[in-house]
């Protein structure tokens, strides 16, 4: 039994419904990310955990016990705001005693409890301070420390990090990976940001408009995304996603990408999913990373599927660590990434290697994967 | 800085239009306070003067022999109407009945504003319309209504006391002004701490509510500290409007030893015996006028610094 359990969660504010039965679980000392585009309900989801809102339908059982009604202060959660939500008339130490206070825990045992989360975070010295003396990061690490304080069976993030600037969202994503590794704790995660949901979850669900689009570990949601959406969502830069027709003969199925003003490519498909020879000669729409088109010096070694051909390159961005080449395929603009110090000019026609191992089918039409 | 700094660019002539702009604002601006602050200056000096010295100079003339009698007078010896121990026992009266009767409708319009903005119910906006509609109730149609339930309650305290002995204040005329200003005065407070709370962040509740505190120990620990603008805001404006109310005064505790300052001034200058002592009226409207004036000047200051507070937070 998991640690966590959402089954067939519903929450509707009078006629709209705003999370359409959600169904996850998580083990302990899981790393759960909620991510999605606004409005898709994440945070909602969140607050339910968090007794914040109530539900409709459906259940939550946290450790084996059902937790839908209770109020907040007793599900044994802690939960970071996305504005961190400090309490300004308190200094750092009293914001994160007010919790034990609340509970009646003796002055001296809050004290041991203040130094001891002060001392993980280090924020010994900014104890008596007021959060408006406090800079962003540190505004951070002091949420983070009320919710610590708790020591609860379930830590709630809401956003954390996107009030922050990239450079110490980035320090404090690392912070956060190392404090869930060192702790142990289970974690419930909000963000809009694929990046943050990729690198510290154990495991993602991909949502929009109050449904799980996936449900998986970070790695089967960026490989085998399973339907358009998630691989459109999942990735930067995003997937290629390039309309394409199902060509070849029955035992040997190629994929036929149109050009403009050119013959169109075919690329000879190994093994292709079985699910593919329904569409001979119809639309799909085949993905491809950029990390999986790039030239073929660079390409995978043993990759068993690979393909090559000619493409016109339009624009070329170097990154600095990579070198992102933008062609045309199918009428949509199509972006390989190759090493740093590939030789490639723009205006020029050059090889590119298709990874065909790598690459993933869509029907146009349910916008769901073909397998 | 810039106009000293470049001292060439300035015309020839001296003077510029930018001066000259400056004198005429200035110049009428200090007219314009002169205006507002001539009829204050008269009463001012006239407080200090002596009868004889108001009866033959000159009304803005400063006074030739500065005295306290007037003051001491004024508070002390004259005559309300048919009793004649000054106006001290109003100035208490006015005190006892304003300062319950203020901050029960601040503390009551910041739970309403509370409730209305982080706890909010089915109807919650007509529940808002209503109280603000409150706000533009004339006073004169309320008077006789009021009247009437001021009277059933006396009644009511008549049955407690006989009952139990106490009549739980109910039919005292300055605990039925006190209700009748808490009354009246919801509705301004309410839509101060609403609107004030309207942008109070949420989270923060959220915060609590996880923290385990219940819905008054938010309102005490984490609304209450940090409203302090509209807190003074709404405190400067309750104090004045009821201290200075003399509508309901004269209407539900106009006679008698409840009446307050404002109704106890109107008698002072009223009473027609002899001499109109203009010096001890002018004493007197002082006194009634200082407590307002005081809480302004030592309110408006943390009112202005939360102000500022607040806009630096962002």
């Amino acid at each position: 039994m998991a640690f966590l359990e959402i089954n067939g969660l519903r929450k509707r504010f009078g006629s709209v419904e705003i999370l359409k039965g959600i169904d996850v679980d998580l083990e302990r000392g899981g790393f759960l990310v909620l991510v999605g585009p606004s409005g898709c309900g994440k945070s909602t989801l969140l607050n339910t955990i968090a007794g914040l809102e109530t539900i409709t339908e459906g259940e939550i059982r946290v450790d084996g016990r059902t937790i839908n009604d209770l109020h907040p202060s007793k599900r044994d959660i802690a939960m970071v705001f996305q504005s961190y939500a400090l309490y300004p008339n308190m200094t750092v130490a009293g914001n994160i005693a007010f919790g034990m206070e609340m509970r009646g825990v003796p002055a001296a045992e809050r004290q041991k409890a203040i130094d001891k989360v002060a001392k993980v975070l280090q924020i010994g010295h900014l104890l008596q301070r007021k959060p408006s003396q406090l800079s962003g990061g540190q505004r951070q690490r002091v949420a983070m420390g009320r919710a610590l304080v708790r020591d609860p069976k379930l830590f709630l993030f809401d956003e954390p990090l996107s009030n922050l600037d990239a450079k110490l969202r980035v320090d404090m994503r690392i912070e956060i990976k190392r404090l869930h590794a060192t702790t142990g704790t289970t974690i419930v995660y909000v963000t809009h940001d694929q990046i943050e949901a990729m690198t510290l979850a154990t495991k993602i669900a991909v949502m929009r408009d109050g449904e799980v689009q996936q449900f998986g570990t970070p790695a089967e949601i960026y490989n085998n995304p399973t339907n358009l959406f998630v691989a459109d969502f999942m990735g930067s830069p995003a997937m290629n996603l390039i309309p394409a027709t199902i060509g070849g003969n029955g035992n040997a199925l190629s994929v036929v990408l149109q050009r403009e003003a050119r013959e169109p490519i075919s690329l000879p498909l190994a093994d292709a999913p079985t699910g593919l020879s329904a569409f001979y000669s119809k639309p799909i729409i085949f993905g491809v990373r950029p990390e999986a088109l790039t030239d073929p010096e660079g390409a995978e070694r043993n990759a068993s599927n690979i393909a090559t051909a000619d493409c016109h390159i339009e624009v070329v961005e170097p990154a600095g660590s990579d070198t992102f080449a933008v062609t045309n395929l199918g009428g949509k603009a199509v972006v390989a990434r190759l090493r740093a110090d590939a030789n490639i000019q723009p205006g020029t026609v050059t090889p590119l290697a298709f990874n065909l191992t790598k690459a993933v089918f869509f029907d146009p039409a349910t916008e769901n994967r073909i397998l | 800085m810039s106009v000293i700094a470049t001292p060439a660019r300035q015309s020839a002539g001296g003077i510029s239009a930018r001066t000259v702009n400056r004198i005429v604002i200035y110049g009428l601006l200090a007219l314009f306070a002169l205006f507002y602050l001539m009829p204050l200056f008269v009463m001012l000096v006239t407080s200090f003067k002596t009868m004889d010295e108001i009866q033959n100079g000159n009304m803005l003339a400063l006074p030739q022999a500065p005295t306290f009698e007037p003051w001491l007078k004024a508070w002390g010896e004259t005559c309300v109407g048919l009793t004649c121990a000054g106006i001290k026992g109003y100035f208490w009266n006015s005190i006892k009945m304003v300062v319950p009767a203020v901050l029960i409708s601040t503390l009551l319009g910041a739970l309403n504003g509370y409730v209305l903005t982080k706890w909010r119910f089915r109807g919650h906006t007509l529940v808002f319309g209503l109280m603000l509609f409150a706000c533009f109730i004339p006073f004169q149609s309320v008077l006789l209504p009021m009247a009437t339930i001021l009277g059933s309650l006396g009644r009511f305290g008549v049955t407690l006391r006989n009952a139990t002995g106490f009549s739980f204040g109910l039919g005292n005329p300055t605990v039925n002004l006190v209700f009748v200003h808490v009354v009246y005065g919801l509705g301004f407070t309410t839509l101060f701490f609403r609107n004030y709370y309207e942008a109070f962040p949420t989270e923060l509740v959220k915060a609590a509510q996880v923290d385990g505190a219940s819905f008054f120990q938010i309102f005490r620990r984490i609304m209450l500290p940090n409203s302090m603008p509209i807190f003074v805001v709404t405190v400067i404006y309750q104090f004045t409007n009821i201290w200075n109310d003399f509508l309901f005064a004269s209407a539900y505790a106009g006679t008698g030893d409840a009446m307050p300052m404002t109704v106890a001034l109107n008698n002072v200058v009223n009473t027609s015996t002899g001499v109109v002592e203009y010096n001890v009226n002018m004493a007197a409207a002082m006194i009634a006028a200082l407590p307002t004036l005081l809480v302004y000047v030592v309110a408006g200051r943390y009112f202005v610094r939360g102000l500022m507070a607040g806009a630096v937070k962002g």
